[in-house]
């Protein structure tokens, strides 16, 4: 039993389990590195797992991208966009023909 | 608890988002109709299915696919075209010298290669397109062969490279390209200048290239400049970007680097664009439409199923048989019970390549082609 419940709690602290503090500071990390080159959008449609976004997180370094806050970043990016959570379908743009 | 409050917290960040864009005007993209957006800087729009009622499709409804933000504004006057490498004589060509070389119009259909992505399970990165980062257009413009002709290429190049005038942020990749000369040399592989008769725009003006049957991804936009090299360019978008594994994978698993090749002709694929999936049709005639297209070669035949794929019935093609080129498809289909029905279509092309159930995985989720897929339920009137 007790062996079980320290292999529950060293899963749940190896998954990261971030706070409410950690996720404020991944978002506003996320605002501060993430805007130079894109919008928000080409990342918010992902649903990627956490090595899934420690991948993309180092290929957008090796792009530039400088992080002052990683871990949050990625905690952030997994609590928000993990491939558990649901698909929400793209928005559609305004009507951008010019009108007669 | 902790993962527990995080899941709360998670959810509220994502509502309090929802509500955010919801309140704001979704932004709109000079000329284009309400299209599906996956990215708005740059612009990345996918067609939605509705659009798709014209063997032509309309530039107002036609995807968008960058990778890098968008060139300013080109002066036509102003722009040169640089043909370096392996030449007799390197030029600059300006847009006049392209218009007076011989004009040549092609019907040819451009996708993204990773047309179909949001398909795949397991999920990959990327943009999550569904059905339409895919149109059909009339290109016109100088073959490439005649404004290579201009510089003339050394017989020792084996590739041509090509760069757009997008250039990335910090240290984004340059996007550049290459093809082997054979293709580069293709009667049909165009500079074009126009696109259904109109100035191309945000799809590659003033210059954008034609490389019928191949990936969108060879298509160039903005070119500035073609070089015969002797090599296949490195660069990212040639490696890693836009390489498929030499053999299929299982779901989920890395590709060697060494097992991953360039992306050449396309494979056969059909669409259904109605009914839409998830739609619900008065008990009736209804009329089943898609269309369907096969790289370099054309479709021979589209095969329509009502019943989730155990019957198949042939269905109507338009006249047009051509490579490159998208054919349409219908099927008159008269439900005799209401219910949920599962419509399929599958695709034959001229090679006698044929749809899979089940397209090959692979770590970039390029070249979705599987059966397509709807479903529709028939209720009494
Ligand atoms: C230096 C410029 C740059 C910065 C800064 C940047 N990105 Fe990107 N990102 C790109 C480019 C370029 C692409 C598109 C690549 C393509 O089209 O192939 C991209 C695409 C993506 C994608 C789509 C998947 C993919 O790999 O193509 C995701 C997800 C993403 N970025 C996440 C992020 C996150 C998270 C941040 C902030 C930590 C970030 N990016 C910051 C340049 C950047």
């Amino acid at each position: 039993m007790m062996r079980t419940a320290l292999l529950l709690l060293a899963s749940a602290l190896a998954a990261g389990a971030a706070d409410q503090a950690t996720i404020e500071k991944g978002q506003k990390e996320e605002q501060r590195t993430c805007l130079p080159c894109h919008s928000l959008r080409i990342i918010h449609t992902n649903r990627l797992s956490r090595a899934g976004w420690s991948k993309e997180l180092d290929k957008m370094a090796g792009w530039g991208t400088k992080y002052t806050d990683r871990d949050a970043l990625l905690e952030y990016l997994v609590a928000t966009y993990g491939d558990d959570k649901p698909v929400t379908p793209p928005e559609m743009s305004a009507d951008g023909r010019t009108k007669q | 608890m902790q993962s527990n409050r995080r899941q709360v917290f998670a959810a509220l960040l994502a509502a309090a988002a929802a509500r955010k864009v919801k309140g704001a005007d979704t932004p709109a993209v000079p000329g284009k109709r309400p299209m599906i957006l996956h990215n708005d800087r740059p612009e990345d729009l996918e067609t939605p299915v509705k659009y798709f009622d014209s063997w032509v499709t309309p530039i107002d409804a036609f995807f968008v696919r960058q990778h890098l933000p968008r060139p300013a504004a080109v002066d036509p006057a102003a722009y040169r075209l640089n043909l370096t490498g392996l030449v007799s004589k390197p030029l600059q060509v300006s847009l006049a010298d392209l218009q007076n070389l011989p004009q040549h119009t092609l019907p040819a259909t451009l996708e993204c290669t990773g047309n179909g992505r949001a398909f795949y399970t397991p999920k990959l990165p990327g943009i999550q397109w569904g059905r339409g980062a895919v149109g059909n257009a009339e290109w016109s413009g100088p073959r490439l062969s005649d404004v290579l002709k201009l510089a003339g290429v050394d017989p020792a190049a084996r590739f041509l490279e090509i760069d757009g005038a997008d250039t990335g942020v910090m240290q984004t990749p340059d996007f550049v390209r290459s093809m082997p000369m054979e293709k580069a040399l293709h009667p049909a592989t165009l500079l074009a200048l126009k696109m259904n008769g109109q100035s191309p725009d945000i799809h590659g003006f003033p210059a954008r290239l034609i490389v019928p049957g191949w990936d969108g991804t060879s298509w160039v936009k903005w070119v500035v400049r073609l070089a015969p090299v002797a090599k296949e360019s490195g660069g990212f978008f040639m490696n890693p970007g836009y390489r498929y594994p030499k053999y299929h994978l299982p779901p989920g698993t890395a590709a060697r680097p060494v097992e991953l090749e360039v992306i050449e002709g396309m494979p056969v694929k059909s669409t259904l664009t109605a009914p839409e999936d998830g739609s619900k049709a008065v008990l009736g005639p209804i009329v089943i439409r898609g269309f369907a297209w096969a790289g370099e070669n054309a479709v021979e035949r589209v095969e329509v199923s009502i019943d989730g794929g155990a019957r198949w019935r042939n269905a109507q093609l338009s006249a047009q048989k051509l490579p490159f080129a998208w054919r349409l498809f219908t099927l008159n289909w008269t439900p005799q019970e209401p219910g949920y029905y599962t419509v399929m279509s599958r695709a034959t092309d001229t090679a006698g390549r044929v749809q899979p159930i089940v397209p090959p995985w692979n770590p970039s989720g390029y070249l979705w082609n599987g059966i397509d897929r709807v479903g529709v339920t028939v209720e009494k009137a």
